[in-house]
């Protein structure tokens, strides 16, 4: 909504009549545009950049039980088309969010869906029960920051994924979604562990492992040494994932990786993913995110569809 | 400019919000010419965020259109020009060209179309005093000149101007050559001490020697204040010299941002805490302006 003399949005042309709705299991969404869990802040940070009630949904920065200081500097590394990062899930805690972010999120007039990560399978039951009864549309369940010790087990292994979505569907309310990493020799298989243990959704991918180094220092550049890479760089791999995991389970799939345009948005959906999620194109271009959503009905016309049902799960092979 | 009562950094929470005058435009340089050695002035028209801008903010830029680099790059406001109207149209940045960013930029012709947003960041406090030192080093005097010609009140940003009454500059680099818009600030009405690593120009002495020679000439320093912007252990040494000599001292961190608005959390410097430790602050909405005490250098 700032956007001073930015890209033409659709909004002076007419607008095609077509339903931009998207239903995840019991997760319905006003349209498939959300945001992703660390790249939005507690979208308070973005409350005067776009506005926040056109979007699909919002996932405010991953929360642990306890408060984390995150990891040394640096934390990022541009890299070609991409961006290295390893933050290390600096926030302030689950009371810490409850008691000052979450009261001015249910604000927003758009599903909030939690991020939570845990070092055991308790921790993540505890906290999707805890925040599952404030008020939140969904919990998305981070099984895979590369980041962190101990999180990721769960997204690599497919039993501990099944039994950690399992007990956590069991103890929350609301959906609960699965976020995977790409970081597994068979993401299709992990999947399928997280539908089978109860997951309402998969959002994948979250970040590729990889490095960045000072060879003038010998040095890696991160100061975690190894950390996540994003951006359209990653794309392809996204993209290949959701392909692999919409073509062996039912429930739905988010599509997350790169996606910096509304061609990008449109491939996902038509792959398999029922709703996307923006990430590190919120850090290079602000508003792009609730763009997307003024895009998305023409170039839905563009291929005669009137839902966005219509499209998802389309891809011929 | 944000709720007080949650913005604070002595917080151990993270301020909740700041980037609120922020806009986002896509536009084109109107002016990009080479005014020292690999050091680059670039122009604008975002009359949106010249209207908004105080003194040490920042913009972040990119080339539009582009995937590499594909991170924005956080430059210091340097200049805010004005139409024939008299309203604030046009922004200035200063670059140094040596990264993925600022060669290509360096390079590109006017026309060429680059993305950016802001103003962001807190900016410095405009705090009353006699004279306000501004000791810079490296490219570290960007921020200056805004600041300089609000406290000496030749321009004002939508709150009180004029509260210093003598306005100077130490500006130290490794060379003459890299000394970069040294007239503009004379041209403000600075006091402008210059100082080189090779003694090309000015004094042969480091920014802080520079500082404590200022200091101790003064004598009675209650009504000094002093901004300082450079080289993390040249800032450190000046905010040294500065509680040495009981001197208000606010500092412009400098730390690898990616998004500028406090959403990605890669900024962070340590910031001292009430409680006597210290938090991991994003520069880019809990700074880049720090009280030089608050800060943990280790």
């Amino acid at each position: 909504m700032n956007q001073a003399t930015a890209t033409p949005t659709d909004s002076d042309q007419p607008i095609p009549n077509v339903d931009l709705s998207t239903k995840l299991g019991r997760l319905a969404l006003p349209n498939p545009i959300m945001v992703a869990s660390g790249t939005f802040g507690y979208a308070r940070e973005m409350q005067e950049v776009v506005d926040v009630s056109k979007l699909g949904g919002v996932l405010p920065k991953t929360i642990t039980a306890e408060p984390r200081v995150g990891n040394a500097p640096w934390r990022t590394v541009e890299t070609t088309g991409g961006l290295l990062n390893a933050i290390g899930l600096d926030n302030d805690g689950v009371d810490a969010f409850c008691e000052h972010h979450l009261p001015y999120l249910v604000t927003l007039n758009t599903p909030i869906v939690v991020s939570v990560a845990g070092r055991t399978e308790d921790d993540f039951v505890s906290l999707a029960q805890l925040v599952g009864q404030l008020g939140v549309a969904a919990v998305e369940l981070n099984l895979s920051c590369p980041n962190v010790s101990g999180g990721i087990d769960f997204g690599t292994n497919a039993s501990s994924c099944h039994d950690v979505v399992a007990a956590a569907r069991k103890a929350c309310p609301v959906p609960i979604l699965a976020k995977l990493t790409p970081n597994v020799t068979r993401i299709a298989e992990i999947a399928k562990a997280a539908q089978e243990g109860g997951a309402d959704a998969v959002c994948l991918i979250n970040t590729v492992l990889a490095m960045a180094v000072d060879w003038k220092k010998r040095k890696p550049i991160l100061g975690n040494g190894m950390g996540g890479l994003s951006g359209p760089a990653i794309k392809p791999i996204a993209l290949r994932c959701v392909h692999q995991v919409a073509s062996a389970v039912d429930i739905p799939i988010i599509g997350i990786g790169g996606i910096a345009n509304i061609d990008d948005v449109m491939q996902f959906l038509v792959t398999g993913a029922s709703a996307v999620q923006i990430g590190t194109a919120n850090y290079y271009d602000p508003t792009l995110s609730t763009r997307l959503v003024d895009q998305l009905p023409a170039a839905l016309a563009e291929i005669n569809a009137s839902s966005v049902s219509d499209v998802i799960r389309t891809l011929q092979v | 400019m944000s709720d007080p009562n949650t913005a604070d950094c002595d917080s151990n929470l993270h301020a909740s919000y700041y980037a609120d005058g922020m806009q986002q435009v896509e536009t084109e340089l109107v002016e990009n010419e080479q005014i020292a050695q690999s050091t680059y002035r670039l122009r604008v028209a975002a009359p949106t965020i010249a209207a908004r801008a105080v003194p040490g903010q920042f913009v972040m830029i990119r080339l539009a259109g582009v995937n590499a680099p594909l991170i924005g790059r956080a430059l210091a406001i340097y200049d805010i020009v004005n139409n024939d109207q008299g309203d604030p149209t046009w922004v200035d940045l200063v670059y140094l060209q040596k990264g993925a960013f600022t060669t290509p930029c360096s390079q590109s012709p006017v026309g060429t179309p680059v993305s950016l947003w802001g103003p962001l960041g807190n900016g410095f406090d405009p705090r009353p005093c006699d004279r306000l030192i501004m000791a810079v080093g490296g490219i570290g005097q960007t921020p200056m000149l805004l600041l300089g010609r609000e406290a000496n009140g030749a321009q004002a940003f939508g709150r009180p101007n004029g509260w210093a009454k003598d306005v100077e500059l130490i500006y130290g680099a490794r060379n003459e050559g890299l000394l970069a818009g040294v007239d503009d600030f004379r041209q403000a009405g600075f006091d402008v001490q210059l100082c080189t690593d090779d003694g090309s120009a000015g004094q042969q002495a480091l920014v802080p020697a520079i500082l404590e020679q200022r200091l101790q000439e003064i004598g009675d320093t209650a009504s000094v204040r002093v901004v300082t912007c450079g080289p993390e252990i040249m800032m450190e040494k000046v905010a040294e010299c500065c509680q040495k000599h009981h001197v208000d001292c606010q500092v412009s961190m400098e730390t690898p941002m990616a998004c500028g608005i406090g959403i990605c959390f890669s900024c962070v410097a340590k910031v001292k805490q009430a409680d006597g430790n210290w938090d991991y602050k994003r520069t880019c909405v809990e700074g880049p302006i720090f009280d030089a005490g608050k800060i943990d250098w280790s």
